[in-house]
């Protein structure tokens, strides 16, 4: 046998991204664009959410959307619309953004100004969590047709957001949907987040959503040259 | 399900350490990881495998030290483990207690290298 002798590593293994994301929130904070990042399993309801966004806000704001998915340009399809850029990532392999790819996004954009950018994540409630992409708002998307405790089974995406959106409110009663559970599961991961509830067909709660974004928008203003 | 690219990243930080300090060939890999990184040990051990391939850390170890998931209270004033499932809640005053203490690591400990 041979013998062996230990090298430490001290190494965090989210200290390239980390460092990454911290270039570009101080980029986003000289530009005055407010970022979101949103995050939910497939199918909650997230490209839908942005498509009502635009339609409120697109004519207002200076827009910009990034949409992650490991296959298929269709939802950058379906989100594009007159003055507003969208851009799809393809992430193949990774199941997630990260801040690496954010900055390559940019560049894409030749450095151009935002009021407001969003970032669809890759639907999935675990590996994006992990990964900061310089955001100033977390939001979490869940449906009213998944299980009321998603937020106990996925604690770290709804502790790290600051806002969790229960989403299609409209067939909350068709597939008995326990409200209370739900908010108390929320509750136990993330006591202080924001809920905002949601149905992107009736526009129920929307004005909430909306409020949001524009409050934060105005909180970080288009700096003076 | 991001296995595969902790198990690149892994990879990458015991590379660079290998290249500093003139190493050649790695036995083992100690890495700590915490019950909130969503990490699937087995599935990270198959990924290690794999990337590791025609690499200094083909054929390698990867040792696994599991941080469990520890909170802070303020109600109790002190650190505590919730239960699983529970999702961040004090065992012992059922307080919700979101400061997270440990169990989000996903860190490179060391490596041992053959003599």
């Amino acid at each position: 046998m041979k013998k062996m002798r230990v090298v430490e590593i001290a190494g965090n293994l989210m200290q390239k991204n980390d460092a990454i994301a911290r270039r570009l929130r101080d980029r986003f904070a000289e530009q005055g664009t407010l970022v979101v990042n949103l995050l939910s399993s497939p199918g909650s309801g997230k490209t839908t959410l942005v498509e009502r966004t635009l339609e409120r806000l697109a004519d207002r704001y200076a827009i910009a959307v990034l949409v992650g998915d490991q296959a298929t340009e269709n939802d950058a399809r379906r989100l594009s619309r007159d003055g507003v850029e969208v851009q799809q990532i393809t992430t193949g392999a990774e199941c997630r953004l990260d801040a690496g790819m954010i900055s390559a996004a940019l560049l894409r954009w030749n450095g151009r100004r935002f009021d407001l950018l969003i970032v669809e994540n890759v639907g999935n409630l675990i590996c994006p969590a992990e990964y900061d992409l310089g955001e100033d708002l977390r939001a979490v998307l869940f449906s009213v047709t998944e299980g009321e405790d998603k937020p106990l089974k996925y604690p770290l995406a709804f502790n790290t957001s600051q806002v969790a959106v229960i989403t299609k409110g409209d067939i909350a009663q068709a597939v008995g949907f326990n409200r209370e559970a739900a908010l108390t599961s929320i509750r136990q991961v993330n006591p202080n987040g924001r809920v905002i509830e949601v149905s992107a067909r009736t526009g129920q709660g929307l004005d909430d959503w909306i409020g949001l974004l524009e409050e934060r928008i105005a909180a970080k203003p288009v700096p003076v040259a | 399900m991001h296995e595969v690219s902790v198990a690149l990243s892994l990879l990458e930080g015991v590379e660079s350490t290998a290249r500093e300090q003139g190493i050649d060939r790695v036995a083992a890999v100690h890495v700590r990881i915490g019950a909130l990184s969503g990490i699937v040990r087995d599935a990270l051990a198959f990924s290690w495998d794999v990337v590791t391939a025609e690499t200094i850390c083909e054929g390698s170890r990867l040792r696994v030290e599991e941080i469990p998931l520890v909170v802070y209270c303020e109600r109790c004033e002190g650190e505590r483990a919730p239960r699983p499932g529970s999702g961040l809640l004090c065992p012992q005053c059922e307080t919700v207690s979101p400061h997270v203490v440990r169990g989000r690591e996903m860190q490179l400990v060391a490596m041992e290298v053959p003599e």
